[in-house]
């Protein structure tokens, strides 16, 4: 079922047909990142990548925002954390 | 036997024979402690992203070994005391990637793809 949705929502915006009272049976959830075939490996050497996830000032941005799965956002936050200690971030 | 990741950062104003005994130093501390060493990687003269003891820069020498939980002892013990350094990490990993240079010179790259 979920495939037909995904062939629905390029045709039309999600929110037109959104109302109070319609059950929200679109799919809002980005899918994340970091996981699946071609994702980037997290690393803590690489600066590029651990910029794209973090503010101007350094800090890690939530997954909220990013979408990122919460084993990868583990796993991220670490690699911050490690390049952090080197002074790469 | 398990795989490490170990990183130095010796403060900005070497020299390259100062430099290289460092490497030397090490690489023997490695040896001696029953490590073997798989691959250094030089990543030279990098911006750090803030001051650590009124240094701006740092020589970053990346080593990956195998070795045992003493090798890892007694290169961190000597590196605590060691005045040349600013920094060391470890980290353990499951598996090497040595294609991969995140940090490796651009002339170098330049003159292997002439």
């Amino acid at each position: 079922m979920k495939k037909n949705f995904k062939g629905k929502k390029k045709k039309q915006s999600n929110f037109n047909k959104l109302s109070l009272f319609s059950p929200n049976k679109y799919n809002f959830k980005k899918k994340c990142p970091l996981s699946g075939k071609n994702a980037p490996e997290i690393d803590y050497k690489n600066i590029k990548l651990l910029k794209r996830y973090t503010t101007e000032n350094g800090k890690i941005l939530s997954s909220r925002i990013t979408s990122i799965s919460m084993k990868k956002q583990r796993a991220l936050s670490n690699a911050i954390k490690r390049a952090r200690i080197l002074a790469l971030i | 036997m398990n795989l490490y990741e170990h990183t130095i950062i010796a403060k900005q104003n070497f020299t390259k024979s100062q430099l290289d005994t460092i490497k030397n130093k090490y690489t023997n501390l490695i040896k001696k402690n029953n490590g073997e060493l798989i691959k250094i990687e030089d990543w030279g003269l990098l911006n750090l992203s803030y001051k650590i003891a009124k240094n701006r820069k740092g020589n970053y020498l990346h080593f990956k070994l195998k070795g045992n939980g003493i090798t890892i002892y007694e290169l961190e013990k000597n590196e605590k005391i060691d005045n040349n350094l600013l920094r060391f990490l470890t980290v353990k990993v499951k598996k090497f990637d040595l294609e991969k240079n995140y940090f490796s010179d651009k002339k170098e790259e330049k003159e292997k793809n002439k």
